[in-house]
């Protein structure tokens, strides 16, 4: 639709003789809607996480969907800490994920600058090897790691023993070798040259290029340790070093019958353990965004 | 003494490409030795295998008076200046030009001496306290040699590094390594492709070719007596130019002919040349520089002449560039496949007309020539050079290249008459 257009030379073009702007075309409501039912399905099960581990008498109908002023108690709380001590199981699951986060960085760090950047005979066959392991499930390992650790190393019922299957994590190291091979060879050439052994060029000169990836890698290797039921449950004896997924989980076999709500305490156990997780990736998640991840820095 | 000294170095990859063959190069304590030659011919793996980051097959390295083969390159003394800067992108400039005296374990004290005296040399002083990412391409690379400096090496290795600047910049810090090679005379290997730069900086340049060592001569030895056909059109630009011809003696008078063109040479031309003997009634390979031309009028009746038609001209300001059609096929000899640029790969070494060769001739900047006109050329015969057609190796000249002095005061002269 053409306008007519008043030119400079006779007059001002003032706005009221200007035709009113078209206005946008508005987004179809039927996007929005689907946007909203998909919003909704993945923010349920929280919400009724949180429903449920509120109401006094479970109440699993669908009038039970809204919270009920009658039936809102902090008592499932008191009732899973005293099963479980929530906050010791807290601290066992933080011990286990830091240490693996650790470890993971650490060794992923070193692997991947090896891989990326010094030459050896093999360099490729240990590469593939390593991408093939990623592919074997960790359930064929769980027999024989179990008499490695607990039996040859005699790590059972003992954090590192928790930790060490998960330390060596080959998709970090992937991770971090396509992140140093994208450095240009050319600044660590210059650093050899003034003299750094490797090891220094490591830690001066590739590891603070690195740090995007590294919080990255953190980031995506947070949630496997912090979620781990099987190892942690099989791997120790004592209920007081058992991280809260494994506690939480065991609770429902053992102890649930003597309370009077058990649904509200499991869900008052999963909203303690999601908490931490969910503030964790709120507080990071522009860092989730996809061209951060394993993006390059261009020095 | 900062000797290097190659001896037969060889350097083969794993997949069988030998990079460079038989290398031997004696590069004397405070020379500056540029290496010279087109992409691909070994000169940056030259430099790597003296910084000691690739290996050598065979051969040795000496520095100093040490051997180097096995020797690590933090242990060799040595500081580089790569192409692309190679700054640390997390430090500032200051710790980038510490970093390598840090390394060494140089005092604290000692280390900010150094570094305010390179930043003071290089006009650094404001910058120090900034990240590479700040600076601009010309004072990245002012950083990169401050890095250099500073680290008081027994020789200093340069590759390229001036590939990345802006064309201004570039001649402004040519000069500013001269004068730096001035003061501080550290030996110093360059590696360039660029043909200018290695005539203008070098003491010596080394002309390469896959690997292999052409030439090696002070610039102006490899202008005038290229050892090759390689390294005659590969110096001096614009190129020499080249064709096919056949050397006759008419009426005894010894004379070069091609393209339909006749030049008369001079008795002591083919005096000084005693091999061209052999030549004479054979195909040669004859080369004319594009500064041996002139307008025929404001030369001297010793210059053969030559009748062409202007196809181009190119106004330089200083001078003008002639380019006329020779009525001959482009030469066809594997020592000038190089010098066409990858991208005309199936080309010839000098630009073509409908499969004719395309000359260049540099005449006088007040010459009237115009595209289209037919113009008389006056030919330095005395200049000229010759290669054999098979080996592409020149036919060696005994006598030292004649000087130009008699040209351009008869030039100067026609053209007060002419004005």
């Amino acid at each position: 639709m053409t306008q007519t257009v008043h030119t400079v030379d006779e007059g001002a073009v003032a706005s009221e003789d200007v035709t009113a702007v078209e206005p946008r075309t508005p987004r179809p409501w039927w996007r929005l809607a689907v946007l909203l039912i998909g919003a909704l399905v993945f923010v349920f099960p929280f919400y009724y996480m949180i429903v449920g581990s509120l109401q006094k008498q479970s109440n699993t109908s669908l009038s039970g969907v809204l919270p009920q002023p009658g039936n809102i108690t902090l008592h499932n709380y008191g009732e899973i800490n005293a099963a479980l001590n929530l906050g010791r199981t807290l601290i066992n699951s933080g011990i286990f994920t830091g240490g693996v986060l650790l470890a993971t960085v650490v060794f992923g760090v070193l692997a991947g600058y090896a891989l990326a950047q010094l030459r050896f005979r093999g360099r490729g066959l240990l590469f593939v090897m390593m991408l093939l392991l990623l592919m074997v499930p960790f359930q064929l390992l769980i027999i024989p790691l179990y008499v490695l650790i607990v039996r040859n190393y005699g790590l059972g019922n003992s954090y590192l023993g928790m930790i060490a299957p998960f330390a060596i994590n080959s998709t970090a190291v992937f991770i971090f070798r396509q992140y140093f091979m994208q450095l240009p060879k050319e600044l660590f050439d210059a650093a050899r040259i003034d003299g750094a052994n490797e090891f220094r060029i490591m830690t001066r000169v590739a590891l603070p290029l690195v740090r995007p990836a590294v919080l990255t890698a953190m980031l995506l290797t947070f949630i496997g340790p912090w979620n781990e039921y099987l190892w942690p449950f099989l791997i120790t004896k004592q209920q007081s070093m058992q991280p809260l997924a494994v506690a939480l989980a065991n609770y429902m076999n053992t102890v649930q019958s003597t309370v009077s709500n058990p649904f509200g305490a499991i869900l008052a156990g999963a909203f303690v353990l999601a908490v931490p997780a969910v503030v964790l990736f709120l507080a990071f998640q522009r860092y989730f965004v996809a061209p951060n991840i394993g993006s390059a820095v261009k020095g | 003494m900062a000797q290097i000294v190659l001896d037969k170095v060889d350097k083969t990859y794993p997949g069988g490409v030998k990079a460079v063959d038989g290398l031997s190069l004696e590069i004397s304590d405070g020379e500056f030795v540029v290496l010279v030659g087109p992409s691909g011919c070994g000169k940056t793996t030259v430099l790597r295998l003296i910084a000691g980051l690739e290996q050598i097959t065979r051969g040795t390295i000496r520095i100093g008076d040490r051997v180097m083969n096995h020797v690590a390159p933090k242990d060799r003394d040595l500081a580089m200046v790569f192409q692309n800067y190679a700054l640390y992108p997390s430090m500032t400039v200051r710790q980038n030009m510490a970093f390598g005296l840090q390394m060494r374990k140089t005092p604290k004290s000692e280390i900010d001496r150094r570094v305010h005296n390179a930043a003071n040399v290089l006009g650094l002083e404001e910058y120090l306290e900034r990240k590479p990412a700040a600076l601009s391409g010309g004072q990245r690379q002012r950083v990169a040699m401050g890095r250099a400096i500073v680290r008081e090496p027994e020789a200093f290795l340069m590759d390229e590094p001036l590939s990345n600047l802006d064309a201004k910049l570039r001649v402004s810090m040519r000069t500013s390594l001269a004068e730096m090679h001035e003061r501080l005379s550290v030996t110093t290997v360059y590696v360039t492709h660029d043909q200018v730069e290695a005539m203008t900086l070098g003491d010596r340049v080394c002309v390469l070719r896959d690997g292999v060592l052409q030439q090696v001569d002070t610039p102006q030895n490899l202008f005038d007596r290229p050892v090759n056909l390689f390294v005659g059109g590969f110096i001096g630009s614009p190129s020499m130019n080249i064709v096919t011809a056949q050397l006759i003696r008419d009426d005894g008078e010894p004379t070069v002919m091609f393209a339909g063109h006749r030049l008369p040479i001079a008795e002591d031309v083919v005096h000084s040349r005693p091999e061209i003997e052999a030549y004479f009634d054979r195909d040669v390979i004859l080369g004319i520089r594009p500064s041996d031309f002139e307008e025929a009028s404001l030369v001297d009746e010793t210059w053969a002449r030559m009748s062409v038609t202007t196809h181009v001209t190119e106004a330089l300001g200083s001078e003008i560039n002639v380019i006329f059609v020779i009525d001959a096929p482009p030469v066809e000899h594997k020592d000038v496949a190089d010098l066409v640029p990858a991208a005309e790969k199936g080309g010839a070494a000098v630009p073509l007309h409908e499969g004719k060769s395309m000359w260049t001739a540099r005449v006088d900047a007040h010459s009237r020539v115009r595209a289209g006109d037919q113009i008389e050329l006056g030919v330095d015969t005395r200049n000229l050079y010759f290669f054999d057609p098979d080996s592409g190796l020149a036919i060696g000249d005994k006598q030292p290249p004649a000087p130009k002095l008699s040209r351009r005061s008869a030039s100067a002269a026609a053209l007060r008459e002419q004005r």
